[in-house]
Order: structure tokens, then C-alpha cells, then sequence
């Protein structure tokens, strides 16, 4: 689509003992919403603060625009960052925390009303020049961090899970918001989030990171309908993920039962992960199924009922419009195409680093 | 009810609490000099205290101290608490807890191992040594106020001005300095406040004619309490209370502020404030250093080191006219305190006037330096008495020369005993129970027991002290009490029949009370003489025997007798004495005969002397 903006190659980063980040490797298209999606400690945010100038890597190269910013200090970058807890200058106004970086870089009065204006406007806070950040609420504090970030014009912006202190409702707005000031202003977004929702609602790119390794990268469809080992399917979104034999190609054994699925190449008689989504598991009177079990829970969620059927040994979780009351025999079918055969991993290590061909 | 109850209870706290200081401020508006009797309001005593150079020139002293600890304390406190917040885990709590503990442990022990480090170290205490001393005692407290405002102020700010285009220093002074200046604005006021109440660690590292206010009050109030004294404890109890109020009220911002306009004129105020503070401080100390440098222009100087109020001022001021040598005055309440002031050798004085067995013990440990007589030819005034006396410790008269003398007796109330009195025995008559009175002092009380023996009062003899120790055992019950000062007192108020007694103390209670006697024992006493000498490492050793000379001169001698009462070895000065009865005083002037048994009290080495100690304790604890 765009050439490459930022490279991170071999990137090693360690706390004492602790290895954060193990020779990571990374490349950001320019005008690309990448998201870092990962459990807290698996190198996310250690990532955009080397990225950000916070952090020196260990080892390894920061390339921004073919130059390398490896030891360049955080003022020095033409990034910017949105933080956590938004980090503004509470003993300054709206317009001042606004105005700061471009009062720094000496741009001239008229320049810099026109341009807090301007961001205000964006970001829907036109009136609030003179307010106080503590007298803003959350998520007008947020918008103010993210103008005060965007004013600046940023080849770059980091931002490091903003939305986390922000309630439901206001988060899902602030994602449209931010998708809408995306394509507006046609900066390159890095995201860190552990909210894997927030991940698939936004971004062009989902990096699924553990451990300090990638585990998957690619489009938020991808991730999710195909996540390629177990952690992966178990972190984005519910999965059932269950122990099985690649018997041939395009056939598998789960719990005793031989189901037909679409995967090939993993040779004959081979132990492997199955996933299968909740939403992709039909249950069907007890004769039609591949296997058969009793419903043991029933929960209504809304758009859909949320069933628990005891099968062969195992607990199917099944998210389906039809309802079958608890105690029912049902028997359980999976279409082909929604099974998903991952590698099992063969050490601990493995798990870590993932299949990341 | 319960109501009535609580209010009371609080009123009588802040009672308890601030009746001391509510007297003290009322007595400072007491045109009365009594403190009994309330003479009308009067504002005299703040008005001569602004007439008294020596107390504004403390008060100068205090105030630049302060300034300048405060704000080189507020500095580096601010500097180290940044470096202790980067820290991290146990680093970070043991560096706090080593920063604290400074603030916990005792004054006492803070002034004197400062005192000592800067001796180790060879230098010269005066006002730069206060200066340090108090910079040092500050730094925890500013660091304690500086420290919760940087953990308050999220790390992220600091990145975020980073990250917008700030260098660190800039990030710092314009993000992270706004949110813990409140913290460094009360750190400031309280470090000030320290500073400027501080007694004890002033005391302990402050050199010859360098005086702050607490120090300058405790050697006034040491001569007894003058109503400028209230005044000035007033002005300083305000000036503190004041401080206090800034420091408890200034960091907090109105909550319910929401936008800038207030906050900015505050800003701007204390933008404003801070450099002006700064440049008064600068000027300040400038012109205390021209000040001080002007003093030192006359380069002839000398530095006089003396017991407290031991010497009428106005003689001071003739010989510096006369000389035009500048004298710096500096006292102390004992020998013992004297003693290793000399010894260290922090401060080169150049003329002390410690006691006969102080003066022994200086001589056999090296610290004096021979007189060089010609430079003295008044010593020729000197009564030939107490030349010899002299001798038992300083045998060649070599090293000293005599200037207050005195004997210890017996004080006796003629209307309570109706017998002569002239022997130590009396005090063990058990017919004058419970109206006894000894002194408190080891080498005091041993005196009389041994000397009613007929031994030495400088003995070392094992039984001859066990036996004064049994005497004094055995005398106990009948003592009413063992004081000091209160000799005099307790005799003039009739409250006890006998007393021992300095012979300085006998002329005064005597005037007040005309029916007391005083009386050296047949079998003799102590004769005190307390003896200029110079120390070795003088640097004004001919200024130093010019003022011995000058204090030897009759006219002189009379002044400062006419000052202290106490009686002087000068025989010129006492023909002067105009009063008949004063100058024929058997008290003050006894014969050689009355002086035939008396002995000077001699250093007996370490061990005797905790040998004595150890018997005392016995007869004390008996």
C-alpha cells in the first residue's frame, strides 16, 4: 500500500533478569493503525516506549524514514505520544498544555491560536482554551492529550492504551473518534491495547505479542478466523480449544469423533490444536451431530444465547439464536471450513515464540 | 453537656499550651521591670532593643543564616530528592530513611559532631561554619517536603514534555518544577524556620564574636533577664508563628478554581518573588561581608575568651579606644566547657581567664604560653598573697596572672545560732538539723570534710577520702538540702541557719540580709583564683599582654570590681575603693593569716578525679 515508515529490527530489550522484548522485528507502513495487542508484560508498551525514545534497546535499530533513531533523545523525533494516564500539565490551561510543543519549536503567535483552535475543534472541545485539566472529566482530558499530541503535526503517533481508564459507552465513542481523526489527518497510528475488541474494531494491522515475541501479525479478519496456535485464538475473543489428531489431510480426530476440515500438510497422525469459535459450533438434534451431549448451561446475552454442552469429556462453549434448555440431548456439528488446526507447541519456549512463519 | 465538657477540656490544653508564651508577650509590653508588678503598657523595651547594636547585629546574623541555609538547603534538598525519586526499591528507602534520620537525632548530638568535624578538619569556626552547620540540618526537611509533591507528579508529564520537543532541563523546569513547587516553597519556609530557631547547633559550631539571636538571648539571659529580652523572645515567637502559617497555608491551591486567571497572578507574584528574595539575600551578604571586612580593616585584633558577664563592658570599650586594637568577646559558663574549646584548638584565642586547677591542667598538657613580663609591668599591683597562692599551679608565676579571687565559708545566720563560729565542725551539730546547707558540687563538699580533718583538700589518700566520705554520710541527715545558687537565696529569705558559701556570694547576702555572717574555718578552705593566661596558639600574643596589663591597671581593676563584686587581687585598685567598709572587708580582702590553711583547689589526674566522683555518688545515693 505505503513504503515502510518504521522499521524495529532485532530489537532485545532487558530489566535486570527479565527479558522484555527478544530480537523483535517489525515494519509499520506509513499512514497504517497498527495495534500492539498482548497481555500486560508481553512487551507492548516496553516496544512504543523504545519507539517513543523512553527506552534504549538493548540491541538492535530504530529506523524512522530510512534514518536511524536508535540513541535520538524523545525530543528530538517527530513522534508523538499519547500516555495512559494523559500526562497533562495541570498547573497549565487547555490552550498552554495545547500550545507547549509549539511554543518549543518557536512557531509564531497567530500560528499557534489558529492551530489550538483548530485541534480543539477536532477533538470537540472548542470553549475549553481556558479551562483546567482537573476540571475536565475523563474523556475530555483524553481528547485534550491526543490534541496536544496531533497539533504537532506528527509523522507518528503512539498511543499507549488511551482509552483504559475511560467507561464502556465513552471508549466505544472514542474508538469512532479516533478512526474518524485517523483518516482525517492521515498520520501513522501505533496503538498498544490489551482490549483485543478495541484491537479488531480499529486497526489496519493487529501485532499479537507474548512473552516479548510476536505471536501473530496481520489484518484484524485474519487474526481472528485464522489465529495460528493457541494463544493466539484464546486471546482474540471466546474459542474452544481442544486437543486432536491430524489422522490425513483434511481430516481430524477431536475427543474420539473424526471431523473433516479443509487443512492440509500436517502429515498423518499428528497431535494438534483444534479452535473452533463458539458461534461456529451448530447444535442440531442428537442423531444429526458428529458427536452428542447434554446442555449443562444456559445464559441469554442479548443478541444471542450463550450454552455450555457437556461433550465427550469436554465443556463446548456455543453461542447460538436458537435455544435449547438446559439438560437437553443435543447432538454437535462443526462445518469444515470453521475448523482451525494450529501446531501444537512442543516446549514452553515454543509456546512463547509462537508459529510466526 | 458533653459539649461544655469538650470545650473545656480543649481550653485548658491550648491553656497549658500557650500560658508561657502569653506571659512572656505580656511582660514585653510591662513598663515595670518586675516581673511580679504590671507598671502600665509600654513599647520601651522593643525600642531599646532596636537601639542595641550587638542584638541587631545577632539579629542581622540570624537573618542572613537563615537566608542563605534556607535557600542553598532548598537547592540541594531539591537536587537530592530528585535523585532519591529516580531510585529504586530498596536503594530509595534506605536513602530515604538515611536522609531522615538526621531529623530525629538529637540536636545535641548533630552540634557536636559537627563542631568535631569541623575541628578534624581545621576549620576555623565562625560564621561560615554556622552557615554549613545549619545548611547540613536543613536538607532533610526540605527533602521530607520536596519528596511526597515528586511522588505525587506522574513520571508520564515529565515524558510527555519531553516527548512534545522539551530537553530535559527545560522538561524539569517547566512541567515537574510547577507541580513540586509547592513542596519546595514549604521546604524553604520550613528549612528558614529551622534555621532561624535553632539554638543548640548554632551554639556548638559558632566562633568568637558570631552571634545569632538564640545564642545572643541565652548569653544575655545567662546574666539575668533583661525586659528586652521578652521582647525580643516576642518578636522571634511572632516571626516563627508567622513562617509556620506560610508554610501550613501557602502550597494549597483553591480546589474549586477552574480556570487560570487566579492562579496566574499568584504565578506571576512568586516568579516576581523568587528573584527579588534572592537579591536581597545576595545584597544582604555582600554587605555583610563589606560589614564584616570593614570590621577586620583595623588590622589589630584580639580575641578575648571569658567566663559570662566576667568583666565590666565599659573597660572593654576604653582599651579598645586607647589601643585601637578591636576586641572580640566571647564567654563560657565553665571550665569544663573551656577546656576543650583550647584543647581543639578550633578557635586561636588569644587571652581566657579559666580557674587555678584549670589553669594546671592547661599548663601540664602544653596549651599555655609563657608570659613575657615586660609587657606587663602592672603585675607589680598584684597583692604578693595570691602570687604565692599562684604558685600551687603555676610555680614560676610564669604562665598566669590573677585578676577575680575568692574563699570559701561558712555562712551563718546570727539570729538561728548564738556561738561563735569558726570551725567546719558546726556543720556536723546535730542541734542545727535540717537548717544545714552544702553544695552541690563534688570537689565542694569534699573540701569541707577534709579539711575539717585537717587534711588536704587536694588529697588522694584512699582513707582520708573514705573517711570524708563517711563524714559526709554521717552528716546527711542533717542537711536540709544540697544546692548551688540557692545558698544565697535560701540564707537572705532565713530559710537555713548555715550555708557554705563563695566569698563573692557573702558581700551580697549580707547587704540584703544584715544579720548573716560569713567565715573562713579555722582549719582552713578553698581559695580560688581564677588567672588571665594565654593560650599557645594565639595569633595576638602582644595584644593578649597588652590587655592583661591594661586589666592590671588600678583604674581598670576598680571598674571591673565595682562590676562583679568580686573580690581582686589588685592591691592598688582596692586602696581606691572609696567606701571604708567595702575596702577594710575581712570577707573580700582577708589577711595572710586568715589564709594560713587555705589551699587552691588542684587538677588531680582522671583517675582520682572518678574516684572522687564514684565516693560522691555513695555519699548521694546513701
Amino acid at each position: 500500500m505505503n513504503h515502510t515508515l518504521v522499521n524495529l529490527i532485532d530489537i532485545s530489550k532487558s530489566f535486570g533478569d527479565q527479558v522484555i522484548l527478544d530480537e523483535l522485528n517489525l515494519s509499520i507502513r506509513e499512514n497504517e493503525f497498527l495495534t500492539l495487542l498482548g497481555p500486560s508484560g508481553c512487551g507492548k508498551t516496553t516496544t512504543l516506549r523504545i519507539l517513543g525514545g523512553f527506552e534504549s534497546p538493548d540491541s538492535g535499530k530504530v529506523i524512522f524514514d530510512g534514518k536511524d533513531i536508535t540513541n535520538l533523545p524523545p525530543n528530538k523525533r517527530n513522534l508523538n505520544t499519547v500516555f495512559q494516564k494523559y500526562a497533562l500539565f495541570s498547573h497549565m490551561s487547555i490552550e498552554e498544555n495545547i500550545a507547549f510543543g509549539l511554543k518549543i519549536s518557536g512557531k509564531s503567535k497567530a500560528y499557534i491560536h489558529d492551530k489550538v483552535k483548530y485541534a480543539l475543534k477536532l477533538v470537540n472541545l472548542d470553549g475549553y482554551e481556558n479551562r483546567l485539566p482537573d476540571s475536565l472529566s475523563g474523556g475530555q482530558q483524553q481528547r485534550v492529550a491526543i490534541a496536544r499530541a496531533i497539533v504537532n503535526e506528527p509523522r507518528l503517533l503512539l498511543l499507549d492504551e488511551p482509552l483504559g481508564a475511560l467507561d464502556l459507552k465513552l471508549r466505544q465513542d472514542m474508538q469512532y473518534e479516533l478512526i474518524r481523526l485517523k483518516n482525517e489527518l492521515g498520520i501513522t497510528f501505533i496503538y498498544v491495547t490489551h482490549d483485543q475488541e478495541e484491537a479488531l474494531t480499529m486497526s489496519d494491522t493487529i501485532v499479537v505479542m507474548n512473552q516479548g515475541y510476536i505471536q501473530q501479525m496481520g489484518s484484524p479478519e485474519d487474526i481472528y478466523n485464522e489465529p495460528q496456535n493457541a494463544f493466539v485464538a484464546d486471546f482474540i475473543g471466546e474459542s474452544n480449544i481442544l486437543p486432536g489428531m491430524m489422522l490425513e489431510d483434511k481430516l481430524v480426530e477431536i475427543l474420539g469423533a473424526k471431523f473433516p476440515c479443509v487443512d492440509v500438510g500436517f502429515g498423518k497422525n499428528k497431535p494438534v490444536d483444534v479452535v473452533i469459535r463458539p458461534e461456529d459450533v451448530d447444535l442440531l438434534a442428537p442423531e444429526e451431530g458428529t458427536i452428542q451431549g447434554v446442555v449443562s448451561h444456559l445464559i441469554f446475552k442479548g443478541v444471542h444465547y450463550e450454552m455450555e454442552v457437556q461433550a465427550n469429556g469436554f465443556e463446548w462453549l456455543v453461542h447460538s439464536t436458537d435455544m435449547f434448555p438446559v439438560g437437553q440431548q443435543v447432538g454437535i456439528h462443526v462445518n469444515p471450513f470453521d475448523i482451525q488446526i494450529m501446531h501444537k507447541p512442543e516446549s514452553e519456549d515454543e509456546e512463547a515464540i509462537g508459529i510466526n512463519e | 453537656m458533653k459539649k461544655t465538657v469538650r470545650n473545656i477540656y480543649l481550653g485548658l490544653i491550648l491553656f497549658l499550651m500557650y500560658a508561657p508564651i502569653v506571659t512572656l508577650i505580656v511582660l514585653s509590653f510591662n513598663a515595670s521591670k518586675s516581673r511580679a508588678k504590671w507598671g502600665g503598657f509600654t513599647l520601651k523595651w522593643y525600642a531599646s532593643l532596636f537601639q542595641d547594636k550587638a542584638i541587631m547585629t545577632a539579629l542581622y546574623n540570624t537573618l542572613i543564616i537563615a537566608l542563605l541555609s534556607a535557600v542553598l538547603a532548598t537547592v540541594v534538598g531539591t537536587a537530592a530528592s530528585i535523585g532519591i525519586n529516580a531510585m529504586k526499591g530498596r536503594s530509595k528507602t534506605i536513602m530515604m530513611g538515611i536522609t531522615n534520620i538526621p531529623i530525629l537525632n538529637s540536636e545535641i548530638v548533630t552540634g557536636i559532631s559537627l563542631m568535631l568535624l569541623f575541628i578534624a578538619f581545621r576549620v576555623t569556626l565562625g560564621f561560615s561554619t554556622i552557615l554549613l552547620a545549619h545548611i547540613t540540618f536543613c536538607i532533610p526537611y526540605v527533602i521530607l517536603s520536596v519528596m511526597p509533591k515528586l511522588k505525587q507528579t506522574s513520571k508520564s508529564t515529565y515524558e510527555a514534555a519531553q516527548d512534545l520537543g522539551a530537553g530535559p532541563v527545560s522538561a524539569f523546569f517547566k512541567v515537574v518544577f510547577p507541580d513540586i513547587l509547592p513542596g519546595i516553597v514549604s521546604g524553604f519556609l520550613m528549612a528558614f524556620t529551622m534555621s532561624l530557631d535553632d539554638f543548640i547547633i548554632t551554639h556548638f559550631t559558632k566562633g568568637p564574636g558570631v552571634d545569632t539571636l538564640s545564642t545572643k538571648i541565652y548569653a544575655e539571659v545567662r546574666k539575668g533577664i533583661r525586659p528586652e529580652m521578652y521582647a525580643l523572645s516576642t518578636l522571634l515567637f511572632v516571626s516563627v508563628l508567622v513562617l509556620m502559617i506560610l508554610v501550613n497555608t501557602s502550597p494549597k491551591e483553591p480546589k474549586d478554581r477552574k480556570t487560570v486567571s487566579k492562579r496566574k497572578s499568584l504565578q506571576r507574584g512568586l516568579r516576581l518573588a523568587i528573584p527579588l528574595l534572592l537579591v536581597a539575600v545576595l545584597a544582604g551578604g555582600g554587605a555583610f561581608y563589606y560589614f564584616a571586612g570593614a570590621k577586620d580593616a583595623g588590622s589589630e585584633k584580639l580575641i578575648v575568651y571569658n567566663w559570662g558577664d566576667y568583666v565590666d563592658p565599659k573597660t572593654i570599650e576604653l582599651f579598645e579606644e586607647e589601643t585601637g586594637i578591636s576586641v572580640t568577646y566571647e564567654e563560657y559558663e565553665t571550665n569544663e566547657i573551656m577546656y576543650p574549646k583550647i584543647l581543639s584548638g578550633a578557635i586561636a584565642y588569644d587571652v581566657v581567664c579559666p580557674s587555678d586547677y584549670m589553669i594546671q591542667r592547661m599548663i601540664e598538657n602544653d596549651l599555655l604560653a609563657k608570659l613575657n613580663l615586660d609587657n606587663i609591668p602592672n603585675i607589680k599591683n598584684m597583692d604578693s598573697i595570691y602570687m604565692e597562692q599562684s604558685r600551687s599551679f603555676d610555680p614560676d608565676n610564669a604562665y598566669s596572672v590573677p585578676y577575680c579571687v575568692g574563699t570559701v565559708g561558712i555562712l551563718y545566720n546570727k539570729t538561728m545560732v548564738h556561738e561563735p563560729v569558726d570551725s567546719w565542725d558546726i556543720l556536723w551539730d546535730s542541734k542545727y538539723a535540717d537548717s544545714i546547707l552544702m553544695q552541690d558540687s563534688v570537689r565542694d563538699a569534699f573540701a569541707v570534710a577534709l579539711k575539717r580533718r585537717g587534711y588536704s583538700l587536694n588529697s588522694s589518700k584512699v582513707d582520708q577520702l573514705i573517711q570524708a566520705k563517711d563524714d559526709l554520710i554521717a552528716q546527711k541527715p542533717l542537711v536540709q538540702a544540697y544546692v548551688v545558687d540557692q545558698v544565697r537565696d535560701k540564707m537572705i529569705g532565713n530559710e537555713a541557719a548555715l550555708g557554705v558559701i563563695y566569698s563573692g556570694e557573702a558581700g551580697y547576702t549580707k547587704r540584703e540580709n544584715p544579720n548573716l555572717e560569713y567565715v573562713i574555718p579555722k582549719e582552713g578552705s578553698n581559695v580560688w583564683i581564677d588567672s588571665w593566661v594565654i593560650p599557645k596558639n594565639a595569633k595576638n600574643k602582644e595584644n593578649a599582654e597588652k590587655f592583661i596589663n591594661f586589666m592590671c591597671r588600678p583604674d581598670i581593676a576598680l571598674m571591673n570590681f565595682e562590676y562583679l563584686t568580686y573580690a581582686t587581687p589588685n592591691k592598688a585598685a582596692r586602696a581606691l575603693i572609696k567606701d571604708e567598709e567595702t575596702r577594710n572587708s575581712k570577707i573580700l580582702f582577708p589577711n595572710a593569716e586568715d589564709l594560713t590553711n587555705c589551699e587552691t583547689f588542684q587538677f588531680l589526674g582522671d583517675d582520682v578525679d572518678s574516684y572522687y566522683n564514684e565516693l560522691w555518688n555513695k555519699v548521694k545515693s546513701n
